[in-house]
């Protein structure tokens, strides 16, 4: 019996196929895997061809022991998503080279399809759902070539039909997304862990937040119900840092213990918080950073969302770190005085620094504290230092050694808005005025299409808060007092002369603003993004039921499941009516279209083909009335009935045909 | 009910539920035989293959994965694969339903061998078929492609083993194109017949050749008047017939032939082979048929209860051998599945 061969259409669209679902992995999975991908691949074609042989057994169990025991090498652990995607990827792929049957390449067809899914798992954007379409389409190929016959030699035309079939399937995969009642997840699973995220870190010291700065990447986008704040009021609190040890600050611990959740009786310093109006209602999309900390514009309300608390210093947590993109709305005033009252316990925290080290700056603080009336002046005063005295806003701070803040205020003086936040926060603790470090975001740009700011990384940003008698906490930004523009229009602006805006990023199109059409397409792109992230990403349950209750009123889980299955059987049928009642139009040979052609030219002298006439019925009556021709004639006839004999023309017959029929057309026009 | 199941081709007919009367008497009723049979949705059958039941746990575990991950994409590909197979149904069912199948021409052959028939199959309209799978043998099923042509002729074998008529009984028609996830498929009875023939036996010498009629000894009847005229000397010929006159004139050994000679009668009779069982004896007869059927002889077939008058001509040759297949031939109309799974 002669061995089976998997059919070369299938096989071709199933290396392609594997080599699609597995490229986007290829940063994510250990070189080695991608080796094996590539050396699995390259033996199958060997073996396709007849030069290698299938492996052997024990070829076969080194590829698995290998497989296995390399992947929690390469990832240092067994758990989790990367590993289990690896292990299906080398599962896949040596499978893919041990194919011999019909039933083993539909094994192979099953995993590529579950391969193209674990995608998904790190990427949603439209790029990448657009791609893995495709995969899922050669994939199809490779099925489809799986049950053609061996007379199919063009892969092409196998690609075609799954095209067909999968442009089929779409109108129902629509009904079953938007109508499919979706459910909470039935048991916990393990989440992607970092990939090469950016963000805000939990502390700061001097260079943190200009490194950020070199990153365009997206940190969050904010949807508002009304109108925009206006730009300089954009500032999104995200972390307080309250404790400093000489170069770097952090978090007051205390501060992170108490937490206020929304379904919990309110603690007592709850009401340290008064609104006073100016309120915005908004809407976050946050990327996944890998932290617990939201960002909000001060002072937000506590949102009504399980997993979101509020801790003492007035800023939003979420209980677990943020994984995945996470959408919550917020409510915030941005008119608000915060805790009036200081106990003596707190104002000692937000007045702690160091014993030692940077005596300069302490000397000056203590200097100019005393000869300042109010706490409220000798803050006016400091600010204006920095504003009248040789400071400069830079991208590229020179790094500073021991004693970082004197060095920042007596010598360098450039700095980042890291190095104006920490200083002015250190020389009003040494002064005794309790204050402290706010990290975030500041500004954002708007998207006029989609009606959303995004804040990107570069817009990060530390400025302070300052707690003044019989007001509360007041925030301040130093930056503001050097380099206003930072404030008013963003970094951008800030650094323009500097030129170091993303300057690492040389095809970051967000450096293009001067060129309005880049902007105008980016943004418009942006909005799609932001549109496919709201009602195809973010499709989740509450998505759903709002999106329903909107046009069809209220929904129960079975009232949507008998819904679904009415829409989708109904769209089954009007594109079963089409598969069954489409005639399937094959492009006319070229050898009915050269036939065509000579009785084109036929009824031009006069003599028409009628409806149904024989091929030979028409050559008789045509010679009988132009015997000039009859050479001709039988000679066009001869080979048409031969070539619908033959059911195939092959190209020769069809060159001798088209040869004839000019001949006869050239000749029946003197014949006339 | 013509296709055997084997392990690879079909989940459905190795079901008893295929095979029982009641289902075989519905199926008659559904399928009636027919020459030639135009496949709809009245007769065409469609079930998920292996691959199929496969496809739909892969499904399961992705919108198990949506779920878990709430990931809106990875439940978008899964719809997007249930919906695919959904359409493949369409599809595939599209693939048999249009089709026409009638028989075309048998030949008839000798017990033991394959018999071929011809099935032949026809589009009507533009719709074109792909991977049409067709036999009653389900080791040696045909693939067949309709798509410039617009009929094709497939020559299917099925296995023989005694003699009569054949009906090869319900041929399976089949295809899992084009996703192999669903199997559409019809048993057709296209009433399609042949007739097998004894398989012939070694019996030994064709029996000597006798006198025509109830003439007597021929030899001694020869006259000049029956002389016929000369042919070649053949070992074993009687010398008195050698005709000397010529032998002396031209030196070659030449025979008188006399036309009692010509008209030499071969009888091949069943008693010849007296204490055989009738099979084992009509295969032997079969084989003299054959070996007679060589020879310029008349020959003729004596049965009991049934003469057929010698000549020989290749009519009377296969006159004689379909004598041979349907003599108290068990059924008469034997069927497939009996000539096959004995």
């Amino acid at each position: 019996m002669i061995q089976y061969q998997i059919p070369r259409n299938s096989l071709v669209w199933l290396l392609v196929a594997q080599a699609a679902v597995i490229l986007p992995h290829i940063s994510r999975i250990p070189w080695w895997i991608t080796l094996v991908c590539l050396a699995c691949g390259l033996w199958r074609v060997m073996i396709y061809q007849g030069r290698w042989a299938y492996p052997g057994r024990w070829v076969k169990v080194m590829f698995v022991v290998c497989g296995i025991a390399g992947i929690p090498l390469g990832y240092q652990k067994i758990y989790g998503v990367e590993p289990a995607v690896a292990l299906l990827i080398v599962a896949f792929v040596l499978k893919l080279l041990e194919m011999k049957d019909k039933r083993d390449a539909g094994i192979v067809v099953l995993l590529a399809y579950f391969v193209a899914l674990t995608e998904f798992l790190f990427l949603q954007t439209i790029p990448a759902t657009l791609y893995m379409l495709f995969a899922v389409i050669m994939i199809t190929a490779g099925l489809v070539g799986l049950n053609q016959t061996r007379s199919h030699h063009n892969p092409l035309l196998t690609l075609k039909t799954a095209l067909v079939l999968v442009g089929q399937s779409i109108p129902l995969m629509l009904i079953l997304f938007v109508l499919f009642p979706r459910i909470s997840p039935l048991w916990s699973v393990p989440l992607q862990t970092e990939f090469g995220r950016t963000g805000v870190t939990n502390s700061m010291s001097p260079g943190d937040i200009s490194r950020l700065t070199q990153s365009d990447g997206l940190a969050f986008k904010a949807t508002f119900k009304a109108d925009v704040p206006k730009y300089s009021a954009l500032y999104w609190r995200g972390l307080v840092l309250s404790e400093f040890d000489g170069t770097t600050w952090t978090q007051d611990k205390l501060l992170g213990r108490d937490a206020w959740r929304f379904n919990e009786e309110a603690p007592d310093w709850a009401s340290d918080v008064e609104y006073r109006g100016g309120s915005v209602e908004y809407e976050i999309m946050l990327e996944p950073t890998q932290q617990n900390w939201l960002f909000a514009l001060a002072m937000p309300e506590l949102p009504k969302i399980a997993d979101v608390v509020m801790l003492h210093d007035f800023r939003l947590a979420s209980r677990s770190p943020v994984r995945q993109r996470l959408r919550y709305d917020l409510k915030s005033n941005l008119n608000y005085s915060l805790e009036r009252e200081l106990s003596s316990f707190w104002r000692y925290r937000y007045t702690r620094i160091p014993d030692k080290g940077n005596e300069r700056a302490r000397a000056l603080a203590q200097e100019r504290f005393r000869n300042s009336s109010t706490p409220r002046s000798y803050v006016r005063e400091t600010l204006q230092m920095y504003g009248l005295e040789d400071f400069t806003y830079t991208l590229k701070p020179p790094l500073l050694g021991k004693d970082g803040i004197d060095a920042f205020l007596f010598e360098s003086r450039r700095g980042f808005c890291e190095h104006f936040a920490g200083s002015f926060v250190f020389l009003m603790r040494a002064a005794g005025v309790p204050a402290r470090v706010v990290l975030g975001y500041h500004g954002g740009e708007y998207n006029p299409t989609g009606k959303f700011v995004s804040v990107r990384q570069f817009d990060a940003h530390a400025w302070a808060e300052v707690w003044i008698e019989g007001e509360g906490w007041i925030r301040f930004d130093p930056t503001s007092a050097v380099a206003p523009e930072r404030i008013e229009r963003g970094l951008e602006a800030a650094v323009e002369s500097e030129n170091s805006f993303l300057e690492d990023s040389p095809l970051s199109l967000l450096k293009y603003r001067e060129l309005l059409w880049l902007t105008d397409l980016r943004l418009q792109i942006d909005a799609l993004g932001h549109y496919w992230d709201t009602w195809v990403v973010g499709y989740t349950p509450e998505t759903q039921v709002g999106l329903l209750e909107q046009y069809i009123g209220k929904v129960d889980r079975k009232k949507l499941g008998s819904i679904m299955l009415a829409a989708f059987f109904t769209v089954l049928g009007v594109v079963g009516l089409f598969i069954l009642s489409r005639r399937t139009y094959r492009p006319m040979s070229a050898m009915d279209k050269t036939y065509l052609r000579f009785c084109l030219a036929a009824s031009r002298i006069g003599v028409e083909r009628r409806v149904g006439e024989g091929a030979n019925d028409f050559a008789d009556r045509l010679s009988e009335k132009f015997p000039e021709l009859k050479v001709e004639i039988l000679m066009v006839t001869q080979l048409f009935i031969e070539a619908e004999y033959k059911g195939r023309a092959d190209p020769s017959l069809v060159r001798e045909i088209k040869k004839a029929v000019r001949t006869f057309r050239r000749k029946s026009l003197t014949a006339l | 009910m013509g296709a055997k199941s084997t392990r690879r081709d079909s989940v459905t007919t190795s079901n008893a539920f295929w095979r029982s009367n009641g289902f075989q008497k519905w199926l008659s009723r559904r399928l009636p035989p027919s020459n030639t049979v135009n496949l709809n949705q009245k007769n065409i059958f469609i079930l998920p293959t292996r691959q199929g039941v496969y496809f739909a746990l892969l499904i399961f575990f992705m919108v198990l994965a949506g779920v878990n991950y709430q990931n809106s994409l990875i439940y978008g590909l899964a719809f997007l694969l249930s919906s695919l197979f959904m359409v493949s149904i369409l599809h595939t069912f599209r693939n048999l339903s249009g089709l026409t199948l009638s028989a075309g021409k048998s030949d008839m052959v000798f017990a033991g061998e394959d018999a071929e028939f011809e099935v032949i199959l026809s589009r009507n309209g533009r719709r074109t078929y792909e991977a049409i799978v067709l036999g009653w043998d389900a080791d040696s099923m045909a693939n067949a492609d309709l798509l410039e042509k617009r009929e094709v002729t497939v020559k299917l074998f099925v296995k023989t083993k005694t003699r009569g008529v054949l009906n090869p009984g319900r041929l399976m028609v089949q295809t899992v194109y084009p996703v192999g996830l669903f199997r559409a498929w019809s048993w057709v009875d296209l009433d399609a017949r042949t007739l097998v023939f004894p398989r012939p036996v070694d019996g030994g010498a064709v029996p000597a050749a006798e006198s025509m009629g109830d003439e007597g000894d021929m030899p001694q009847k020869q006259g000049v008047e029956d002389f016929h005229g000369l042919r070649e000397f053949e070992p074993g010929d009687s010398p008195r017939h050698i005709s000397w006159k010529t032998y002396a004139r031209t030196d070659e050994l030449q025979v008188k032939e006399f036309s009692g000679f010509v008209d030499r009668r071969i009888w091949l009779d069943w008693d010849y082979f007296a204490g055989m069982d009738r099979e084992s004896r009509l295969s032997r007869l079969c084989f003299w048929v054959l070996q007679a059927s060589k020879t310029s002889d008349e020959y003729g077939l004596r049965l009991p209860g049934f003469e057929r008058s010698p000549a020989n001509s290749a009519a009377h040759r296969l006159q004689l051998l379909k004598d041979l297949a349907v003599f108290e031939s068990e059924t008469g109309l034997m069927s497939g599945t009996e000539a096959k799974t004995r």
